[in-house]
């Protein structure tokens, strides 16, 4: 046995050392790497790499997949690379507050307001918004849809006084506290065995509020790529208070020296560009019909 | 009743360990085995115990061939006895309880294994614990109490003080005379196989 | 900087007042670990035990699985376990996902190998002798692997506690098939995870404590048990 582990062994580091090869001999073989696309039309002159950036951003626009579409054009277009870390809004926040951020793009306008009066971010620029729903089980045993189907302080009221459960995010995230100033409104305080608090990103609430065949708040664009695998239906939509504006804030570069301020102004002012608005108002319309998010970058 | 061996082989790999064409062991007697180092003795007593099933050959036993009944009529003591983490009595008491005895029928057993191996100061204390000799009587007394039909023996005497190897060659024979047990006891020592041996084999 | 030190005196401060919150966390994580590693002991260990015995065909092949399965990843566990009890699941008409049981259930499957292979190797290092004694002495397969679990009581107690520990430290399969619900399903891990997700670490750190604590006194107990020994 050992001698075949032995072989084995010798025979993985052959491969590895092959595999590698080419990087590390590169300088040997220029004109190998100059063949391989003589005859190609000339394209666009590459951009220069500039560095990269630490975008700060919520799950939803994560989730969505939203950023898997626009960076990918961004960092062609500017040569900026893009590092996403999707947290949060709080989170996103503390990170911009500890300067572990280069921008931030977030959607809980009050707190995104402060942050920047206490000089943590440079400014704050509107980018987009979209639309929480309300889903919940498709025999809907409230009857919501037909009562209110567009009215969500009343919706949210029946919940409550009838008990039925409502999964929250309880995760201090922008739609946790979206919810929470919903319920506000409502001038209701929930609270009781029928409130579930999951402290989890949105996918996951959305999962147990099927599972448990629950209501819950959700946004759009995350209900819609998971729709196939939930026994949700959208209950209500298009309130007002349903609606989500999110902002793009550069994090204040005095912070610390590894801030990249530069590339943070150059993704503001690319994303409220007519060319990002009509990326995101583009997203989505393929696969949904809708698209996701609306821009309203001024 | 007695143990007939025919053909016996056993093999290491393809080393060749043991090689017996024919041997008759007889009923109530001491066998004693001697030989050099490696010649197979210990490996023979643990197929007749029935602990080593990997072998060519036929071992029959009053005429039936080696199976759990047979094993349960016999015992072997090895060489570096192996004592329960438990007290001595418990240990004692272990093969009474397998065989289904109730307190009041073990305790006196118990007691007079422990008086004749000249151990009852020990009864209490834990065994793992114990020194060579002090081991080497409570697992005889272990053996001894379940009056077994055959006795396996594995170099009992080795490293134990003179002392004690008189107190358990003393109880080897007592056994063999009084309950008419079968003794088969494997040692390098030639003296102690004339002392205690009927019949003593050269391997 | 300050954020790290202002949390660890928030965290002490959490623990010390006995926070009501902090204690139900760490209950459920307590009551979950435990049962899973009682059920799982109890299944794993006379089955290792036995298989620690045993000669068979292809023992060899059995132990390299074994072992693999033993550092088997906890979300794929989680994954599974998810899958199976999901609504649209093979189990899912117990409706048992977001629930203590499905933790209980997801944590049981993911130390039954680590119990299991610890015992199993245990055994059969150290089982060998303890088996041709008790057969010289009469006992059946069933006496035997009771008499070696008695035998060494020490050694599968100290598995017993890694896998307590592997169980109660582990987060990848509760966040999953528990969902983190408050005062439902969340544990001491899955609320460390949420919690560094919202920057709030004085929570998160006191929880990080009390789970070290946990893990030293139940290594300290055993230690001394087996030094009594």
């Amino acid at each position: 046995m050992k001698k075949i582990s032995l072989l084995l062994l010798a025979f993985l580091l052959i491969i590895t050392t092959v595999a590698c090869s080419p990087k590390t001999e590169t300088p040997d073989s220029p004109d190998l790497v100059q063949e391989e696309s003589p005859d190609v039309e000339p394209q666009e002159e590459p951009v220069e790499p500039k560095g990269t950036i630490i975008l700060s951003t919520t799950t939803s626009t994560q989730d969505s997949g939203l950023l898997d579409f626009l960076l990918p054009i961004f960092t062609e277009e500017t040569g900026i690379e893009v590092k996403t870390i999707a947290v949060g809004t709080g989170k996103a926040l503390q990170m911009g507050r500890d300067g572990e951020a280069d921008v931030l793009l977030v959607h809980a306008k009050a707190d995104e307001l402060t942050f920047v009066e206490e000089g943590h971010g440079t400014e704050r620029r509107d980018v987009m918004y979209n639309d929480f729903i309300l889903v919940g089980p498709v025999d809907d045993p409230l009857n919501l849809k037909a009562d209110h189907p567009n009215n969500i302080l009343e919706g949210l009221k029946v919940i409550a006084n009838e008990e039925v459960t409502f999964v929250s995010r309880g995760d201090d995230s922008g739609t946790h506290k979206k919810e929470l100033s919903i319920w506000k409104a409502a001038s209701i305080e929930p609270a009781g065995d029928w409130y579930l608090e999951a402290g989890a990103g949105m996918g996951d609430v959305l999962k147990i509020a099927s599972e448990k065949q629950g209501y819950t708040i959700t946004d759009r664009a995350t209900y819609l790529s998971m729709r196939d695998t939930l026994d949700l239906d959208i209950i209500i939509e298009g309130d007002e208070n349903l609606f989500n504006q999110y902002g793009v804030i550069p994090v204040n570069p005095n912070k610390n020296s590894n801030i990249n301020g530069e590339g943070a102004i150059e993704f503001m002012n690319w994303i409220t560009s007519q060319r990002g608005q009509d990326l995101i108002k583009e997203y989505g319309v393929e696969e949904y019909g809708q698209p996701l998010f609306i821009p309203n970058a001024e | 009743m007695e143990i007939k061996i025919n053909n016996l082989e056993k093999y290491y790999d393809s080393r060749k360990v043991l090689d017996i064409d024919s041997l008759t062991i007889e009923k109530g007697k001491i066998t004693g085995i001697t030989g050099p180092n490696g010649c197979g003795k210990t490996t023979l007593l643990n197929i007749i115990a029935g602990l080593d099933k990997d072998y060519k050959g036929s071992i029959t036993y009053d005429g039936l061939a080696l199976n759990r009944q047979v094993a349960d009529k016999m015992t072997l003591v090895f060489q570096k006895p192996y004592l329960f983490k438990r007290t001595v009595y418990e240990n004692i008491e272990y093969p009474l309880k397998l065989r289904g005895m109730n307190k009041s029928e073990i305790r006196p057993r118990i007691l007079d294994i422990l008086k004749r191996l000249e151990i009852e100061n020990l009864m209490e204390k834990k065994a793992h614990l114990l020194s060579g000799g002090e081991s080497q009587k409570v697992a005889l007394a272990r053996a001894l109490v379940f009056n077994p039909e055959l006795l396996l023996l594995d170099e009992p005497t080795s490293n134990i003080d003179p002392e004690a190897i008189e107190i358990l060659e003393r109880e080897i024979l007592r056994f063999n005379q009084e309950t008419g047990g079968t003794v088969i006891i494997v040692t390098h020592n030639l003296e102690q196989s004339r002392r205690l041996g009927h019949r003593i084999i050269e391997m | 900087m300050d954020y790290i030190l202002q949390g660890f005196k928030e965290a002490i401060k959490l623990i010390f007042s006995l926070d009501k919150e902090v204690i139900n966390i760490v209950s459920l994580s307590i009551i979950v670990s435990t049962s899973a590693t009682i059920l799982a002991s109890l299944i794993s260990i006379p089955l290792a035990v036995y298989f620690g015995i045993k000669k068979f065909k292809g023992k060899r092949l059995f132990s390299r699985i074994t072992y693999t399965l033993m550092s088997i990843p906890s979300v794929i566990v989680g994954l599974v376990v998810a899958i199976l009890l999901s609504r649209r699941g093979p189990l899912g008409y117990l409706d048992l996902l977001y629930t203590k049981k499905a933790m209980i259930i997801a944590q049981t499957l993911l130390v039954i190998p680590l119990v299991f292979g610890l015992t199993y190797g245990l055994t059969k290092s150290r089982g060998d002798l303890i088996e041709k004694v008790a057969f010289t002495l009469g006992a059946n397969r069933w006496d035997t692997i009771i008499l070696i679990i008695r035998e060494l009581k020490i050694d599968i107690l100290v598995n017993i506690a890694t896998a307590f520990s592997r169980a109660i430290s582990e987060v990848g399969a509760v966040m999953i098939v528990g969902g983190n619900i408050k005062g439902y399903t969340r544990v001491i891990t899955t609320t460390i995870s949420m919690m560094n997700s919202m920057g709030d670490y004085p929570m998160a750190i006191a929880l990080g404590i009390i789970l070290l604590i946990i893990s030293f006194v139940i290594h300290s107990l055993i230690y001394s048990y087996s030094q009594e020994d």
